[in-house]
């Protein structure tokens, strides 16, 4: 416990300590590169610690900043602080990681420093009671996000630009209905705010939770994250994709879903958002099943994962919001945790193509059993954390539909199919010729990876903790309704999920039999009728509206050009012309003498006069 | 009363023999003439301080600047006064016009004066108004004094040193 | 506050007594001290408490003074850009006798400005306009070259119709009104209502403080005295005394005597389209560099008196706020124009180019400048502007708001053409050899940049402080 005058010192430092630091972290010289990521560490570490500190405090404070409605006001409640504390857990660990992991590589400076800045940032976001300054921080992320990625060298400055325009549009959107929200509320403190989901009020509502969405990478705005993954630094796609953007995009949906509006649940826009959630989960997790590549595939899981909490969120009920924040943690530590040990696989092979892997298990047998612990999460086995989010999820979406349910159950036999598919391939099978001399990570590298597992354990078998730190976040909104939740698991749900499990084991030693390896394990789905269609189209990019976009913008800036070049006459040639002739023709005028300038002035007097007295 | 119309008269005819006459000397010796008058009118009107400064100023000072100063200037020929003359009715054949023009606008618009005279119950004298409560005109008169014959100097005293 | 008169005027008498001839070297010490304890006391007077504590006048004389935020604004440019004359003047006046002149000449200035911004009646405001005017004719003819005089001929003969004007008003008001202090005038016309005889009053006043000014069509005399004077000179006439006769005078007129009516503010606004409209078009086909900053202070000051026309609160500080920066950019261009005549001896635009290589520092400040007066975020001049076009528009003055803008457009061409054509582009043969302006010339270039970004940068604080002072 901390005493309360310190607060808003504390709450500032965990905003500003990463944001200076960032600072200092690109002055080191590159001389002492190496303690530039023992610094992030550190300061990382501090924040935490301060955050864990003040973590039971509920307390909001602001003074004023430029004024006209946009002070810094910061509020600590319970939801805000653990996704502070969250984010800052998971800075400390990918810190903790890219020691090693970026030892050597090029902008290894700048990349601690954009993590440090994210960090900063983030917790202004998560923090910030004014929608305005929330807007701030958001816009800060995507610009550190560009950067981030572009580090990755010369093929991610292109990833980088897509991820940028594509995130720029939807804050676009974001930012549009902020401001329609404030006007409509005649507030900006999001404390206040209390607006009905209904005409302009929908309007906001699906405009900033476009900007929400796309942050935590649904689709249709999740194209740049695959592309990504291949470009960016491993560390990178475990922190911003693989947790922070997850906290801070399921966040603030929750925020505006919960407090900001009140969306009732059955109405337009919760199916709305149940059904974005529900074909995020399910495409994504088709595009994860074919990939070969270990980081690709991990990119896809992370967009599928976020269908899973949008669909929970998008419930209203109070089951499926704690089930999709609960989805939210349980999500940000095994998809961490699993490009964690992609980044150890990567740091010691060299690739993170599934051709060139195989067998590793033997060699790297503590990275393996991470791996399989986090997998075993994400695929929503027994006891891991992530049956009982996905259980919770599946209770709130079958009482809203049975097909909600059907496409999330599809949705859990794809991702663990996929996931055989993965270890089977990168850890089990022929070791190759080039990986025979490999050794395990170094422990620095290893630490991360087991907290994170020992996590994936712990939050599964004390899954009530989980449950009851979300609780209060959503009983704040329900309040006169239901006092106290009590979960349980429906039996018959989990018995179905255990059908669900066993038939993608089946599914998958089908695979191997056909396909002759683990590798190949999926071609038999792959190839299947309309299937390998739809497959194909996708892989050329039909489905990205990126692409689309961008080709239609092609065609409309060549008929912007061509009316260009017209007006182009007229503003640069007519324009100066006429400017030009009526300026020397007033030039010409003032080569006269003052007896001329005493008359313009006197008939200036009289026009004055006679205007005056009349 | 018949004596201030005669002065004003005599003012008037003081100005236009100012203006109308060609040559500069005698334009400023009629400057002086008419700030004379002016001196008179004041005296008349009881207010001495003025009148006195009027007279000092005015009617001393700034002819005796402006006669030195022509006193180094020569004076043009006969022929050249006759052309000059002559490009001057060329360049302002117009002034004339302009002059009944809007002479002919202002009768046609039929301003009439109404004037009616809006004087506060305790209204001063307009000479205490503007001699005797106000010391910082005093103040500006004397800066005017001043910066006139200082710029004079430094503009005119050296142009004498170079030509003798 | 008396003092800040009296001091000048007689450290002028004091240096000026024929047995006192040692001391004479000790005059640009003294002036600039004076100048610098101007420039700090009058930013000590924003805060509002001491401006009270210093605006309480000072029973030494019976000067009937005072002092508000706009006079405060006032004291602070005249000193700052009289200390910069002084110091870029010092480069141009190398003769001894010549100098301690030049500096008298701006020890009279300062006395007189500070003059005209304290007083409180309207005949010490008419004399006090007619001691800048008179030291404006002197200054300008200061250098004796051939155009100046001629120049300030056309200037002297203008000035004066300005002043018979000026005069004839200020009878008439006596007349009406049988007192000259500001308050009693203002109210007695209040109570008086409309009459023919206190129009012809205002018209033969506004009139005449126009052509003070140089509006259209009054500003025959301006662009010729402007670019033929020399170049320390044109500093001082754009930056302060011009806008001091003519716009500050016709604000505090306007505001504290006569009253902003709807009538008046109609005039203003055609004057000012005018002012701004012409003063644009025609910098635009100047070839002189110091002709073009000319025009382009027409134009300027057409968007002061648009900015006072629109009649409402926001418009006035709009046009204090660009009265201001108008004073700091124009003065800024007016030094690196200084510079360029230092250096190479001529402001023709068609002789120049390419300069930014050897003069990085002028040609950097004097984008600023540039960027200022056509209004470019986050400079200062962005924001005066944006306050003057919002105030025409809340008037609902929309056709005038959309010229301004348009105006705005064509002053960023004009200057942006005059900065290729001057720093930009290939480099003259001939100026290969060229230096950087001196240090006499390149620190106030640097110093007014700085203020111009400073503001710019800034700008919420300054706007809460002008909401103050002129509240």
């Amino acid at each position: 416990m901390i005493n309360n005058a310190y607060l808003p010192l504390s709450l500032t430092l965990i905003i500003a300590l990463p944001l200076v630091a960032s600072a200092l972290v690109l002055l080191i010289p590159t001389r002492w590169k190496s303690i530039k990521g023992l610094v992030s560490f550190t300061v990382a570490l501090v924040t935490l610690l301060i955050s864990i500190l003040i973590y039971r405090n509920n307390f909001s404070f602001s003074f004023p900043w430029i004024g006209f409605g946009l002070d810094i006001s910061l509020r600590l409640y319970p939801f805000s602080a653990f996704i502070v504390t969250a984010a800052q857990g998971f800075a400390v660990l990918v810190s903790l990681f890219s020691i090693k992991f970026m030892e050597g590589r090029e902008h290894e400076g700048q990349f601690y420093s954009y993590l440090l800045i994210t960090l900063g940032l983030t917790s202004g976001a998560v923090l910030a009671d004014n929608l305005l300054l929330l807007l701030f921080f958001w816009e800060g992320l995507l610009l550190v996000l560009f950067g981030m990625i572009a580090v990755g060298g010369k093929e991610a400055f292109r990833s980088a630009t897509k991820a940028f325009i594509i995130n720029g549009v939807t804050d676009l959107c974001m930012m549009s209905g902020i401001l329609l929200a404030g006007y409509l509320a005649h507030t900006f403190i999001i404390s206040k705010m209390n607006l009905p989901a209904t005409g302009l009020g929908a309007l906001a509502f699906v405009l900033i939770m476009i900007g929400a969405i796309s942050k935590s990478g649904s689709m249709p705005f999740h194209t740049w994250i695959p592309d990504a993954a291949l470009a960016a630094p491993l560390p990178f796609m475990a922190f911003v994709p693989g947790a922070i953007e997850k906290l801070i995009g399921i966040y603030f949906l929750t925020r505006i879903t919960l407090d900001i509006f009140k969306l009732s649940a059955g109405s337009t826009l919760s199916v709305l958002l149940m059904w974005i959630g529900g074909l995020t989960l399910l495409f994504a997790v088709m595009m994860a099943l074919i990939q070969k590549n270990y980081k690709r595939l991990l990119s896809y899981h992370a967009i599928s994962q976020v269908g899973y909490m949008i669909l929970g969120v998008g419930t209203a009920v109070p089951i499926g919001i704690i089930g999709g924040l609960f989805h939210m943690i349980n999500n940000a530590i095994y998809k961490s945790g699993l490009f964690l040990t992609a980044g150890s696989v990567e740091k010691q092979t060299g690739t993170t193509s599934l051709e060139e892997l195989g067998g590793l298990g033997r060699k790297m047998p503590i990275t393996f059993i991470c791996f399989l612990i986090t997998a075993l999460s994400i695929s929503g086995v027994w006891p891991f954390n992530g049956f009982f989010s996905k259980e919770y999820i599946y209770d709130a979406a079958i009482g809203k539909g049975l097909i909600f349910y059907v496409m999330a159950a599809l949705g859990s036999f794809f991702t663990a199919a996929s996931f055989l598919k993965l270890g089977h391939a990168a850890f089990l099978g022929k070791l190759q010729e080039r990986n025979q001399k490999i050794k395990e990570s170094s422990v620095s590298m290893l630490i991360p990876m087991i907290v994170l597992a020992a996590f994936c354990i712990f939050f599964g078998l004390y899954n009530s903790v989980a449950v009851k730190i979300f609780e209060p976040i959503v009983q704040a909104s329900y309040t006169g309704k239901e006092t106290h939740f009590i979960f349980n698991i429906s039996p018959m749900l989990a018995a179905i999920t255990g059908i669900i499990l066993a038939l993608a084991v089946l599914n998958h030693l089908l695979g191997v039999k056909l396909g002759k390896d683990g590798l190949h394990a999926s071609d038999h789905i792959r190839n299947a009728p309309i299937i390998s269609w739809i497959y194909t189209k996708a892989e050329k990019r039909w489905f990205d509206p990126y692409e689309i976009a961008m080709k239609l913008l092609k065609v409309f800036s060549a008929i912007l050009l061509w009316i260009d070049r017209r007006v182009n006459w007229i503003s640069d040639v007519f324009m100066v012309k006429v400017s030009y002739s009526i300026g020397s023709a007033i030039r010409r005028v003032h080569l006269a003498n003052y007896p001329v300038y005493l008359i313009w002035g006197i008939l200036g007097f009289a026009a004055v006069t006679l205007f005056l007295i009349h | 009363m018949i004596l201030n119309i005669f002065i004003l008269i005599l003012l008037v005819i003081a100005a236009l023999w100012m203006v109308m006459t060609r040559s500069l000397l005698r334009s400023a010796i009629g400057l002086a003439l008419v700030s004379l008058v002016l001196t008179i009118i004041m005296f008349r009107l009881s207010s001495p301080l003025a009148a006195v400064f009027e007279l000092s100023v005015c009617a001393g000072l700034i002819p005796v600047l402006f006669i030195s100063t022509i006193s180094l200037t020569y004076p043009l020929s006969k022929q050249e006064m006759m052309e000059h003359f002559k490009a001057r009715l060329r360049r302002f054949w117009y002034l004339p016009v302009l002059v009944v023009i809007v002479g002919v606008i202002l009768s046609l618009l039929k301003i009439k004066p109404d004037i009616t005279l809006p004087l506060p119950e305790s209204a001063k004298d307009v000479r205490d108004v503007l001699w005797n409560l106000r010391p910082i005109y005093l103040i500006g008169q004397i800066i005017v004094l001043l910066a006139g014959a200082f710029g004079v100097v430094i503009l005119f005293k050296d142009s004498k040193k170079d030509e003798h | 506050m008396s003092l800040l008169i009296v001091i000048p005027f007689f450290s002028i008498l004091v240096f000026n007594l024929p047995f006192l001839k040692t001391l004479r070297k000790a005059i640009f010490i003294w002036s600039i001290f004076l100048f610098l304890s101007q420039i700090v006391l009058s930013c000590c007077s924003i805060s509002p408490s001491f401006l009270t504590k210093f605006a309480k006048p000072l029973h030494l004389f019976n000067f009937n003074l005072n002092l508000d935020g706009l006079g405060v604004i006032m004291l602070f440019l005249s000193a700052t850009i009289l200390l910069f004359t002084l110091i870029v003047s010092h480069s141009f006046i190398k003769e001894e006798k010549r100098r301690f002149n030049f500096i008298t000449l701006l020890l009279f200035t300062l006395s007189a400005l500070n003059g005209l911004v304290m007083v409180r009646d309207i005949f010490s405001l008419y004399i006090f306009v007619e001691i800048t005017a008179i030291i404006s004719y002197v200054l300008i003819a200061f250098d004796k070259d051939m155009r100046a005089m001629s120049a300030v001929f056309k200037y002297v003969i203008l000035s004066t119709v300005a002043s018979i004007l000026m005069v004839s008003s200020i009878a008439i008001v006596l007349l009406l009104t049988g007192d000259t202090n500001f308050t009693v005038i203002y109210e007695a016309l209040h109570m008086s209502g409309v009459n023919p005889l206190m129009m012809l009053a205002l018209s033969l006043f506004v009139c005449g403080l126009f052509i003070k000014a140089g509006l259209v069509p009054f500003h025959g005399w301006l662009p010729e005295v402007y670019s033929y004077s020399s170049a320390s000179v044109s500093i001082l006439l754009a930056g302060i005394l011009s806008k001091a006769l003519g716009v500050y005078t016709l604000i505090r007129v306007l505001k504290n005597v006569f009253g902003l009516t709807s009538q008046i503010g109609t005039i203003l606004l055609v004057v000012g389209t005018a002012s701004i409209l012409i003063g644009a078009f025609g910098a635009l086909a100047q070839k002189n560099f110091k002709k073009m900053l000319a025009y382009s202070s027409i134009s300027q000051v057409g968007y002061i008196i648009v900015g006072l026309a629109s009649l409402n609160p926001l418009g006035f500080i709009g046009a204090v706020f660009h009265f201001f920066n108008h004073s700091i950019f124009k003065s800024l261009l007016f030094v690196n124009s200084a510079g360029l005549e230092k250096e190479i001896g001529t402001t023709d635009m068609a002789h120049l180019g390419g300069l930014s290589k050897r003069m990085p520092i002028t040609a950097t400040t004097s984008v600023l400048g540039i960027l200022s007066a056509a209004g470019i975020p986050p400079l200062a001049g962005f924001w005066s502007k944006l306050l003057i076009i919002i105030a025409l528009f809340v008037s609902g003055h929309y056709v005038y708001g959309i010229i301004a803008i348009f105006a705005s457009v064509l002053t960023l061409a004009y200057l942006l053409s005059m900065q290729r054509m001057v720093f930009f582009g290939k480099l003259n043969e001939k100026f290969i050899s060229v230096k950087e302006a001196g240090f006499s010339i390149v620190l106030p270039a640097i110093i007014l940049g700085a203020i111009i970004v400073g503001v710019g940068v800034l700008y919420p604080l300054v706007f809460k402080a002008l909401i103050l002072l002129l509240a």
